[in-house]
């Protein structure tokens, strides 16, 4: 289990990340979820190894991150790179010697990954010879043909057209299937919110929120309905109740409500007060609880 | 295979199989081909335009002068009359055995007189004639050709200082060869600086460095990188120097066996080369060796460094200036030390990191050295080997996460503080 317990980092008198802690478990996808600057990157190159925290710890397995262990961390890094003049398969082999495997077993997975990502056809082929897409799958597939226990994915999605998007979603649920642990950050909020187990919202360095998708739902103070139709009777209702002023989709109303409103009762009462069409509750969405969570405090650290 | 064997098994098999590999490769033995070759087209070219001539002057006159000349090889007479036309020409000298240059020798009061016609006026002045000079001295005092030649040699005894050399040919073999082998440590080290320096920058340039230093040891792929580029910088050096040992003898021989002989001062001959080679001995490679492989890996480390604060392959030229100036000045102290090996500059010099493995081969090569201060200066230098490679690990370390313009010194000490 990967548990980041209160580290910081800064760079000289910026301060990147300041006290973030979350836990990872094995065969879980947990979004590191922040705006840009706010410290992702920083955090997720301590998880590394490659920055030492100035203070607090991160630990792989109850043990601190050592050079021996990183050889069983995956890891693709939001600027992404590949040896333009070496072949596909001899990419993939190099970076999976790098992580410890042998010779043959390196080449046996490189050819293994691109058959699953698609990319066999071009194995023979210099990267540079790939388009942009291919060129990530390329690195994907280096980052994880030794099946590492940790992968770290620095916005995998980014650049990527649909259907390649979902090929990245589909390696990453089948990566954690097999036990791995994956920590990814994205500004795909669609994308990540069934793939996550779990997320931790930063901002300006800080853990603005941690959790489940439920907990963090949970922990939403307000939920919305839509309401229709549109009646003097509905209005007054839904603001005796605590709603601020509806907001209009379409020809229905979007009440924000308390999330704890007797909802049951409130049917009820609608049910009563008028020809009621529609009455649809709807939790809170990742991006609700994103922008929420970030409010106005976006952060500029690196 | 370990993450330094793999590191440098996949560099140097990258390197091998570039075309621009091959390319400057091929390239340079053929520079030096030419460079080789040059001077044996040159002196042939130059033997036909001034060292063919046609001599003129009363037929007793004219063949002393003949003898002299001939004998001492700096002319061949193609031509003699006893007169030459009132205007001389290029096209009576082309007629005449394509010659040179037309000289008339005659006599003035009891002085030799030399009217010269060359075609190259650059191509005489008076060395060219000094072997003319018994002639003259022996038309001036009127004393016999024995006496004159017995005269005008100097008999010399040269006492050694030490043991070093058993004459003086041996010692300007010697300083010649240690000239070359310095000047081969010299030019492998500027020649492979940019090969290193892009090499290591590589993996910024392409974005690659942050994956690879989340699975490595940056210093493995630092010393892997560093090891391979020298690997390759030296078989490109050996083949460009197997290149001009294998044509040297035959362009010397050609020189040599030429028309008309060698007039040129340091003009190899078959006899040299053969001596240049022998007296390359076990001991002497030996020290070559150790310093040589020193002085290139201290240097290529930091040329490492350099690299890696590179962002961008433009870059490259703004931070090789500075790192290569030092391999300058230690060039220029080792020719300092090949004229004066025992100064006290140069003996501080031949353990100061850096100018060592230039200074003090040079020494070792040309003077008797005591044993302990080779030994201080093989410490000195393994520990500076050590040193760079260290500090290059650091820098490396955080030099490979700045990107963006290249970082100013004071950044650089920053991050390595912070690191």
């Amino acid at each position: 289990m990967l548990v980041v317990d209160r580290v910081s980092r800064s760079f000289g008198s910026v301060v990147a990340v300041r006290d973030v802690s979350f836990t990872a478990e094995p065969g879980s996808v947990t979004g590191l979820l922040g705006p840009n600057g706010a410290g992702k990157t920083t955090t997720m190159r301590m998880l590394l190894g490659i920055y030492v925290p100035d203070s607090g710890a991160v630990t792989w397995n109850g043990a601190p991150i050592a050079l021996r262990t990183r050889r069983r961390f995956g890891y693709l890094p939001e600027e992404r790179g590949l040896y333009g003049k070496m072949k596909v398969r001899d990419q993939i082999a190099y970076f999976g010697r790098l992580h410890g495997l042998h010779a043959d077993e390196a080449r046996v997975r490189a050819t293994r990954w691109m058959e699953t990502l698609h990319i066999d056809e071009y194995a023979d082929r210099a990267c540079n010879e790939l388009s942009k897409g291919n060129q990530q799958k390329v690195q994907l597939a280096s980052a994880v043909s030794h099946d590492p226990e940790l992968v770290v994915l620095d916005e995998p999605f980014s650049g990527l057209d649909p259907v390649n998007a979902e090929t990245m979603l589909e390696c990453i649920r089948s990566l954690a299937a097999r036990g791995a642990t994956v920590v990814l950050s994205s500004h795909q909020m669609f994308q990540i919110e069934d793939a996550c187990r779990s997320f931790c919202i930063v901002g300006a360095g800080h853990v603005r929120a941690h959790g489940s998708l439920a907990e963090l739902r949970r922990a939403f103070p307000t939920r919305t309905v839509r309401v229709a139709p549109d009646l003097p009777a509905f209005r007054a209702l839904f603001a005796a109740h605590g709603a601020a002023s509806p907001r209009a989709s379409g020809s229905e109303l979007i009440y924000e409500l308390p999330a704890d409103t007797d909802f049951g009762a409130l049917l009820r009462e609608a049910v009563a007060a008028g020809p009621l069409e529609t009455f649809e509750r709807q939790e809170p969405s990742l991006s609700q609880i994103y922008m929420r969570a970030l409010g106005s405090s976006n952060g500029s650290a690196a | 295979m370990s993450e330094l064997g793999i590191v440098f098994v996949t560099e140097l098999g990258r390197k091998f199989r570039s075309t621009i590999f091959w390319l400057a490769t091929a390239g340079g033995m053929l520079a030096i081909a030419f460079l080789v070759e040059a001077p044996v087209v040159l002196a042939s070219l130059a033997r036909a335009s001034s060292s063919d001539v046609v001599l003129a002057g009363s037929p007793a006159l004219r063949e002393r002068a003949a003898a002299l000349m001939q004998a001492h090889k700096d002319f061949r007479i193609v031509a003699s009359v006893d007169a030459l036309p009132p205007h001389v020409t290029s096209a009576y000298l082309e007629a005449h055995g394509k010659a040179g240059a037309a000289i008339a020798v005659s006599l003035r009061g009891r002085r030799l007189h030399l009217d010269v016609y060359p075609k190259d006026l650059s191509a005489f002045d008076d060395v060219e004639f000094r072997s003319l000079t018994p002639l003259n001295i022996e038309l001036a005092t009127g004393l016999s050709p024995g006496i004159v030649e017995r005269a005008g040699a100097i008999e010399r005894t040269i006492h050694p200082l030490d043991a070093k050399f058993a004459d003086t040919r041996e010692a300007a073999l010697a300083h010649g060869v240690t000239f070359g082998l310095t000047f081969i440590l010299y030019l492998s080290i500027v020649i492979s600086s940019q090969s290193i320096m892009s090499a290591v920058a590589e993996e910024k340039t392409n974005r690659i460095a942050e994956i690879l230093i989340a699975t490595i040891d940056p210093t493995n792929l630092l010393y892997g990188k560093t090891l391979a580029a020298a690997v390759i910088a030296m078989a490109q050096i050996a083949l460009w120097v197997g290149t001009a040992l294998l044509l040297l003898p035959a362009a010397a021989t050609s020189l040599a066996s030429g028309a008309g002989g060698t007039g040129a001062p340091g003009t190899p001959h078959v006899g040299e080369t053969t001596t240049l080679l022998a007296i390359l001995d076990p001991g002497l490679l030996v020290a070559f060796a150790i310093f040589f492989i020193a002085g290139y890996l201290q240097y290529a480390t930091i040329y490492a460094a350099a690299g890696s604060l590179v962002s961008r392959t433009e870059e490259l030229g703004a931070v090789a200036t500075p790192v290569i100036l030092p391999v300058v000045a230690a060039f220029l102290v080792a020719q300092f030390a090949l004229v004066q090996p025992a100064a006290p500059i140069v003996i501080a010099c031949s353990f100061v990191p850096f100018l060592s493995p230039f200074v003090m081969f040079t020494r070792v090569a040309i003077s008797e050295v005591p044993g302990w201060q080779i030994a201080l200066a093989v410490v000195i230098n393994v520990a500076t080997v050590a040193g760079s490679f260290w500090l290059a690990g650091r820098i490396y370390r955080v030099g490979m996460l700045l990107f963006g313009s290249l970082p100013s010194p004071k950044q650089v000490f920053a991050a390595l503080r912070t690191s």
